[in-house]
Formats: C-alpha cells, structure tokens, sequence
C-alpha cells in the first residue's frame, strides 16, 4: 500500500493575498507597477507550484460557497503545474451529473488523468437555500447517491438509462474517445456512520477528520465496504504545525488559534505522529497548515522526507 | 460602428483538409502515423500530446490574427467548453472564450460562481453562447426531458437568478423552476464584469428570451432576405422592452485565393463525404427550428456539389463535410469580403466565422479575408436605401 500526500489550497485562505482590491498599498513614493490582470489565480498557480516542487503528490482543494469555483481553479492551474493531482471538491447540487461527468472527461484528456472528485457534505438548510438547493434533509444522501450512480453510469456504460428521484437518463453514455480517461477517484468526507455508509457503495477514499476514532472509524469503513463487496481507501484531513523543535512548535502552537485535531510538534514528531496513523490504514493525507505558500515549502521540504524515510525503513504492508 | 469577429474552437477534433472529413487531429477517430495531438513521435511511439495541446494552438492562432476570441461549441460527443476555457485561461493573452452552455445543466448560481471565477482565470474573458437545445434524443442523453418551451421558460428564469446572484449580495428568487432565498456571490467575485450574452434558437420561444436577456442574438447564416427579416424581428421585440440587441451570424468560409480554387475544394470534399454520412444528411430530426429553416432551403438530394449551391458564393452543403449549420460562403478573398459586407449591411454587428483546418484557417482568414473588410459595405449602404 502506498501513501499519497496531498497540500490543502483552501482558496478563501489569505483572502487579502494577490486580490488587488484587498492588496496592501504601498506609499506614494514607491513607483507601484502592479496591475488588475495579476490576481488570486497566480497567488493559487504559486501554491501549487510549490506544491509540486516540494514533492506533495497533489492538491486538494475544499469547497467555498464565498470564494472561486474549485473545479475552474484546478482547471486554471493543470496545465502549468504538471504531474500534480488536482482534488476539487462541489457539492452535488451543481447541476446535471450527466454534464459534472462530461466535465470531468474534459478535464481528464486534458491533464493526463489528474482530477479528484470530492462531494462537499451537504451545507445547512438556510445555505442550501441560498445556492437554489431545495433538495430536502432526508432527500439529500439518495441526491448524492443518484448524482454519483449517473456520473458513473454514463461514464463507464453505453447505452446507460436511469430514471430516479432527481436524476433522469435515457439512452446515454458517453462515446469513444471521452471514455477513455479513468473517471477521477471520487473523495467522500464525515465522521458519522451514515457518511462511511455512503462511502462504502459511492466512495473510492473516504477521508476522515483529525479528530476522528481512527482504529474504530477505518474498521467500520472497510466493514461496511466489504458489504458492499468494494474497497474504500482510509485518508484523513490533517491540519499540522511543524517546527524544527517540539519547543518552538508548542510556542506558536499557543499562541495561534489551530483547528481541532492539529499535530504540533518538530518535524521529527509530526512524522513519527504521521507515520503511527498510517500504520492504522491510512493510505491518503491531506495536510494544511497557514500561511498555505510558506507552509508548503516548509513542509514539504523538512516534514515530508522525513515521514518518507520513516515509511520506507518500516514498510506499511510488508 | 465596429464589428465584432470571433473564431471557433472545434470541440470534436478537426481535420487537416476541408477535402476530407475524417478527423486526423485529435482522437475522434482511430489514430495513425498522420495524426496529431495525440500522435506519434519518431520513433513511432505515443508522443504524449493530448487534443487540448491543438486546441490551444488554434486559440493562440485566432487571438493573433485579429479575432476577439471563439465560440466553444458542445455537444455529446465533444470535450466541454467551460474546462476548455479554464484551461487555456492563463496561457493565452487576448483571446475570449464563447462558452456554449445550456442552462438548464448547472445549477445557477454555482454557474455563476464557475463564471466569476473563470473571469478571474482569465480577466473577463468569459462570455457565453446560450443554447436551449435542438431537442429529441440528444436532450434525453444528457439527462433533460423538459419540453421544448418549457426548456426557454427555464433558461430565461435560469438567466434572471444567474444574474440576479451576480448583481446583488442579497438575492431571492421564486421561479417556477429555481427558488433562491438569500444568495448572491461575494463581493469580489460580484466585481467582474457580467459576461455577454449571445443567444441562439430561431423560434418564437426562443426570440422572446432572447429579446429579455441577450446582448447578441446569433443566427446561422440562412438566404439573405430571410435573415434581414429574422435580424429585423429580433431588432424590433427587443427595442419593445426597451433593450438593445446585437445580432451576429455564425458562419463557415471556404476562403482562397481565387473562386476556382475554393469551389474545387469543395467539389473534392464532396466527392469523399462517405455513403454513411449522406444517410444521416438526410434523415436529420430534432425539434430545432434553427435546423428545419437551414434545411427549407437546400435539396434533400445531392448528387453533385452544383445541386447544393444556393446562393451565389453560398453552398449549402457544409453539414456534409463536418459537423454543424450547413450553409457557408465560399470564394474568393474578396468574394468573402464582399459577402460579410453584405451582411453588415443587413445589419449583422458580429461574426463568428470558422474554416477547415481551423488552424490555419484562423491565419488565413485573419491575414486575407478580414483586412478586406468594409470596402463595400459604404456602397452597398446606399445602394440599399
């Protein structure tokens, strides 16, 4: 079993960064030459150019409902960062699964196969409403059950009719060559056990939160999964704060405000940290840490050959 | 006055010869030592160019020699032009992205989002062509059962709240088809330019949304007369809501440098269109209106390319040799020249023109056809009053 690491773009992170309504002025006697045409997208191409060239093995980034379109930056940012993988994460309120699946193909044939599918968990009535998603509560996991089946179907068969409560197909299917590419590995997230139920028959990786039971939650998973006679990845959504000692970590560590469930420690701790929850099963981690640019470079030059070296002197699955 | 001229990206490969349909760039057909993007290296290997890598030289093509930007057709069996644009975004300078969309497959305001956020990729190079659907089988396969009026009452409400989200941070909305209560994008994206609207979809349904939200109303190119009187049409609904419509015609050209030369062209590309294709060319159904005018005027039997001229400098034969309208000019430099003058004339404020191979038809027609532009147009202005 191998271990993908991605980086988390979160693009409503660093709002001010790059966004030239928002940009720092600077005083009337520095000759300013910066324009409109530079913006936000080059802040994110930068983040993932440092992603890519600290060796993280893609990027992942979280649905926004204030800020840019995830599936239009990772699109943005294909062809220039080559070789990353490129998670984006929607709700599946975005409209025909059919048209989500055929964008999908697109992306795929245009940048070798690297797109990540990752479903948002479903927003509060009130911001549901606010993006024209009258899909009721209890309607909501047969909505994202239907959406992934129809992405699915038209994808791998031809002709594929269905007709369910949201969905509707009649003689679909997509046709050579736009059939070709593999259907990106669909990202499903939630602690509760209704959510590992929907990953063990939609999901490819199920990704948990730091603050998650791990032993118990990956048990319930992989046992839920077999039911379902498929096999559903383990990987975990992990805020980290790595410094060169435990000391200097502990320090900052107290004087920001981290997310629940974030490693602090040296480089050395978070990796052996790391290391023990991969030993649990977990095959995909997304690590995020703030200011997302410097804490990639960061991280991905002084943490991840550590937890590299760490998992190739004591193999996973030997 | 000035006139707005687009190019188009084709969305389901493209040929190397307007003489021969079978797509030898891209990978709709069976790949061979000719091929490119993807072909072969020279060792005879897999060379790792993907059909988005021509793609993006066709766009980098237009947008250098004089066109604002292409239409981004699709359909079924071709690639989507929302990621088309989004990855070509950062890596062309001028050129603007038509994206064909039918609303009714995105959720609205996620599509605005998609929207804004692509005029950040790109500044503001984002603009629209706004399809209802030809209707029949297609509008089944991606999963769409309204019915065809029922399909212009969605796009217009799915118009109002895509706007409506854009426009105000606090937006409601009570639709037949979208309810929204308090939306609105945020106020960086909300900064954007909206982007333009071109509207196409000839019937009645479709001119009444089009005079509510289009900038431009885009035709195929149909006879002459029958077009000033659409253009005329479209003109006179919107200036009864009080609104201003442009009106632009999408068309293909068989450029050369003399007449002979682009009628032997054609006549070579008719001689190879296959025995299958004149089969389809002929049992063509759907409920679109667009279609049924372009095919009132040409003979549904071609046994010669001369059976298919309807027109002078006008052949209606162009669905044979590729897919989509089927009348297109053909001629000289200034033959062409002249008929785009004529269209201007008309009143036409806009074009989107196309040629096989689109590559360097985009230089061609750039460097030839266009600077001959608006020679006639004067003479012909006074000839028609």
């Amino acid at each position: 079993m191998s271990l993908s690491i991605h980086w988390q773009l979160d693009v409503a992170a660093e709002p001010a960064r790059n966004e030239p309504s928002a940009r720092t002025a600077l005083p009337g006697l520095i000759r300013d030459l910066r324009h409109a045409g530079q913006n936000r997208f080059d802040y994110y191409a930068q983040v993932a150019q440092a992603t890519a060239q600290t060796a993280f093995d893609g990027l992942y980034l979280p649905f926004r409902a204030q800020a840019d379109e995830t599936r239009i930056v990772a699109s943005a940012l294909a062809r220039e960062v080559r070789g990353l993988a490129l998670i984006a994460e929607f709700p599946a309120s975005v409209g025909s699964a059919v048209y989500a699946a055929k964008q999908a193909v697109t992306f795929q044939r245009g940048a070798q196969g690297r797109l990540g599918w990752a479903i948002a968990p479903d927003d509060a009535p009130n911001a549901r409403a606010a993006r024209g998603d009258t899909v009721s509560d209890g309607d909501l996991t047969l909505r994202l059950a239907e959406f992934l089946t129809v992405a699915h179907g038209v994808h791998s068969q031809r002709p594929f009719s269905f007709k369910g409560d949201f969905f509707e197909v009649e003689q679909g299917g997509f046709a050579d060559p736009l059939n070709r590419p593999a259907f990106p590995p669909v990202y499903l997230r939630g602690d509760s056990e209704e959510a590992l139920a929907v990953s063990a028959r939609h999901g490819d990786i199920h990704l948990f939160s730091a603050t998650a039971d791990l032993p118990s939650s990956i048990a319930a998973l992989t046992a839920l999964a077999e039911k379902a006679g498929r096999q559903v990845a383990a990987g975990l959504l992990q805020p980290v704060l790595a410094r060169e000692s435990d000391e200097e970590a502990a320090q900052d560590a107290a004087r920001l405000a981290l997310p629940p469930g974030t490693l602090v420690g040296s480089f050395d701790t978070v990796a052996a940290d790391l290391a023990v929850l991969v030993a649990l099963g977990v095959s995909h981690i997304v690590l995020s840490a703030s200011p997302q640019l410097e804490e990639a470079y960061r991280l991905g030059q002084h943490l991840l050959p550590r937890l590299r070296a760490r998992l190739a002197a004591r193999p996973i699955a030997a | 006055m000035t006139i707005d001229i687009f190019w188009r990206l084709p969305t389901h490969g493209c040929h190397s010869s307007i003489r021969r349909a079978s797509n030898d760039r891209g990978d709709w057909s069976v790949t061979g030592a000719h091929h490119l993007a993807p072909g072969l290296d020279g060792a005879g290997e897999e060379d790792g160019y993907a059909y988005i890598d021509h793609l993006a030289q066709i766009a980098k093509a237009a947008e250098s020699a004089g066109f604002q930007g292409g239409l981004i057709p699709s359909f079924p069996m071709t690639d989507d032009p929302w990621v088309i644009s989004a990855l070509l975004a950062r890596e062309t300078r001028s050129f603007r992205f038509m994206i064909a969309f039918q609303p009714g497959f995105g959720n609205p305001v996620q599509s605005a989002q998609a929207a804004a956020s692509l005029q950040r990729a790109s500044g503001g190079r984002a603009l629209f062509n706004i399809i209802t659907g030809g209707g029949g089988p297609a509008q089944l396969w991606w999963g769409d059962s309204f019915a065809h009026d029922d399909r212009y009452g969605r796009t217009s409400e799915w118009l109002d709240v895509f706007r409506g989200v854009w426009e105000q941070g606090d937006f409601s909305y009570d639709g037949r088809f979208y309810q929204i209560t308090h939306g609105g994008l945020p106020p960086h994206l909300r900064a954007e330019a909206f982007p333009e609207m071109w509207f196409s979809g000839s019937s009645e349904a479709a001119l009444e949304v089009s005079a509510r939200h289009a900038d431009y109303y885009l035709s195929w190119l149909e006879p002459f007369d029958q077009l000033a009187a659409k253009f005329a049409r479209v003109k006179e609904r919107t200036a009864a809501l009080g609104r201003q419509q442009k009106v632009a015609v999408r068309v293909d050209l068989v450029a050369r440098k003399t007449e002979e030369e682009a009628w032997r062209d054609i006549a070579s590309g008719f001689d190879n269109v296959s025995q299958a294709t004149r089969d389809s060319w002929r049992n063509q159904r759907g409920d679109s209106v667009g279609s049924a005018r372009q095919a009132a005027v040409r003979p549904t039997e071609a046994t010669h390319w001369r059976d298919l001229k309807i027109a002078p400098g006008l052949w209606g034969g162009f669905n044979l040799l590729r897919g989509g309208p089927a009348i297109g000019i053909v001629g000289s430099y200034e033959q062409c020249a002249e008929k785009l003058d004529e269209l201007i004339a008309l009143g036409a404020d806009g074009f989107i023109l196309a040629g096989t191979p689109h590559l360097e038809e985009a230089w061609r027609v750039g460097e030839e056809v266009l600077p001959l532009l608006g020679r006639h147009n004067a003479d012909l202005r006074e000839a028609a009053e």
